[in-house]
């Protein structure tokens, strides 16, 4: 027998994620639409002949920035997460006067929106001749991706028994055999955790491309989606194409490795 | 385990220095926001408050403020309550969890420019998503222009940013109800508690720490939200739409008045700082156990 308050439960469950699925179901028809469809306002029912044309105009103007993200993300999440994962572990593994505070400090500028050094960062890179290269963005990114790594991997790190610690002392350990040895091995999904947040971060992250960018060589495909819906203005086939095309990566981090997406999203809360 | 100095610097070296860097450009920032600054570079010529009294006779720093306000008011509450109850809605859908989770959470994994412009389709006045329907469902007179409209454009982009922050909220509530002990729950039903009884008496009281979490990473999104109000309606119509953030780059990289500008990042700093600071403090003592 199905009692009442779940037939409640489940119509408004449905009803609500209805509305929550909306948006991304007209994403993908509008982008498979002819743009006659589109003004006929024809773009929610399924689509005939799928119109994969849209995809190869966004494309064009997107492949440049969807690699140059690939460029830049990649190399920037490795190095951010071994930064931080190298300094998170010795200050949650090793008793010091200092580490409380090393913490806190970390913590507000990792809480800070980073918008209020905008201004200095754009100053400092251009004197370092760094904009509009790849080292530029990378730098940029573990700079600023760095010490988040370091708050959620000393999070999991400082659930990690002391016991081992002392026990691979005992065995003539030291600190840095520990890292590469012990640790590492043992905290993989709490690294990988860290690592699949701070590549969605860099990946979806618009400012920085924007003010360290010029011209298409290096701008990641964020601003340059950003552009596209100046190119392509109220082609909305086009655009919702582009929009697609630059969720890829993290939508299928999200389907594919969902549990460490959660783990790392409330980890980053320092929950 | 047995450390030296060496150590000590070998591991925290690398991540002290950056997290120098970052005050120092912190610092440089509110220096800088006491001079004057044409062209491209500052030029160190101290005017005190200048930029700042400058900013204070702007109409149009108080219509940001004032936006900035508007978010923190009607973002933080709904988004919080919207993941509350769904969390406890999927928490007593039982096995189907697994279901429902994903649903709600797949905005977040999204960039704003992404959400952004799929949201600037939803609300487009012309042939968009919303109006369309509405018209469908023969709701013509509810059909509006909202992302164009003065009055509504502002909350047009609070509700992209609710749609997209729910899931986030719901996990860290799923998270909290899945910390209260079963017994209290099971105690509650076998005294004939209804779910709206324990949702009330049982559930609200013991997901603090997670309202705690959520109202305060809501509260700085509002006050560093940026790229929604970039790709969705650069700040138009008028101003209604534009926030500090914005204003802060409009300043520095179109006008080049760095000093203005970051004279508006020190404002937003005095903003953040409110809940920055505490926040800090509560998660370090938390991580020190």
């Amino acid at each position: 027998m199905i009692k009442r308050p779940q037939v409640f439960l489940y119509t408004l469950l449905i009803l609500l994620a209805a509305i929550w699925l909306l948006p991304l179901y007209a994403m993908l028809t509008t982008s498979l639409k002819t743009p006659r469809e589109v003004t006929a306002r024809e773009f929610l029912t399924l689509p005939h002949r799928p119109n994969f044309a849209n995809y190869v105009k966004a494309l064009n103007s997107l492949g440049r920035g969807l690699i140059n993200s690939m460029i830049i993300s990649l190399p920037a999440t490795a190095l951010a997460v071994f930064i931080g994962s190298w300094g998170g572990y010795f200050l949650s593994m090793f008793k010091f006067k200092y580490a409380q505070s090393i913490f806190f400090t970390t913590a507000i500028v990792t809480f800070l929106p980073y918008h209020i050094i905008l201004i200095p960062f754009t100053q400092l890179m251009a004197r370092l001749n760094l904009v509009n290269t790849y080292p530029g963005l990378i730098l940029a990114y573990v700079i600023l991706n760095a010490p988040t790594a370091a708050l959620i991997t000393s999070t999991f790190f400082s659930k990690i028994p002391k016991e081992l610690q002392e026990a691979a002392a005992l065995d003539g350990c030291g600190p840095v055999t520990f890292y590469w040895k012990i640790l590492l091995p043992i905290a993989l999904i709490g690294i990988a955790a860290t690592a699949i947040l701070v590549f969605t971060l860099i990946w979806n992250e618009f400012l920085l491309g924007v003010t360290l960018t010029q011209g298409s060589s290096v701008k990641p495909a964020m601003p340059v989606l950003a552009e596209l819906k100046g190119t392509f203005v109220a082609q909305w086939h086009i655009q919702m194409a582009g929009a697609i095309l630059t969720a890829i990566p993290p939508l299928l981090i999200f389907v594919f490795l969902g549990r460490y997406f959660v783990t790392g999203l409330i980890a980053g809360t320092l929950h | 385990m047995n450390y030296n100095f060496k150590h000590l610097i070998l591991f925290l070296a690398p991540l002290m220095a950056i997290v120098a860097l970052m005050y120092f450009m912190i610092i440089w920032t509110a220096g800088v926001s006491m001079t004057e600054w044409v062209g491209l570079v500052p030029s160190w010529k101290f005017i005190g408050l200048g930029n700042y009294t400058t900013l204070l006779g702007l109409g149009r720093f108080w219509v940001n403020l004032q936006n900035n306000v508007i978010w923190l008011a009607t973002f933080i509450l709904p988004t919080a309550a919207f993941g509350l109850l769904l969390a406890y809605g999927i928490e007593l859908s039982g096995r189907a969890a697994f279901i429902w989770r994903p649903l709600f959470l797949y905005p977040i994994a999204l960039s704003f420019v992404i959400t952004g412009t799929l949201w600037a389709w939803m609300y487009d006045p012309g042939s968009g998503v919303i109006n369309t329907i509405l018209r469908a469902l023969k709701l013509d007179f509810l059909a509006g222009s909202w992302i164009a409209s003065p009055k509504l454009a502002i909350y047009c982009l609070v509700g992209t940013a609710i749609w997209q922050y729910t899931g986030f909220a719901m996990v860290l509530y799923l998270a909290a109800i899945h910390g209260i002990p079963p017994e209290i729950r099971e105690a509650a039903m076998v005294d004939g508690a209804s779910h709206l009884q324990i949702f009330r008496h049982i559930i609200v009281p013991n997901v603090g720490h997670a309202t705690l979490i959520v109202v305060a990473t809501l509260a700085i999104f509002s006050l560093k939200v940026f790229d929604l109000v970039w790709v969705m309606t650069m700040g138009a119509p008028g101003h209604r739409t534009e926030v500090l953030p914005y204003l802060m780059f409009i300043m520095a990289f179109q006008q080049y008045r760095g000093g203005v500008g970051t004279a508006i990042s020190v404002i937003i700093l005095l903003l953040a700082i409110g809940v920055v600071l505490p926040y800090a403090r509560w998660a370090m003592k938390k991580w020190m156990g």
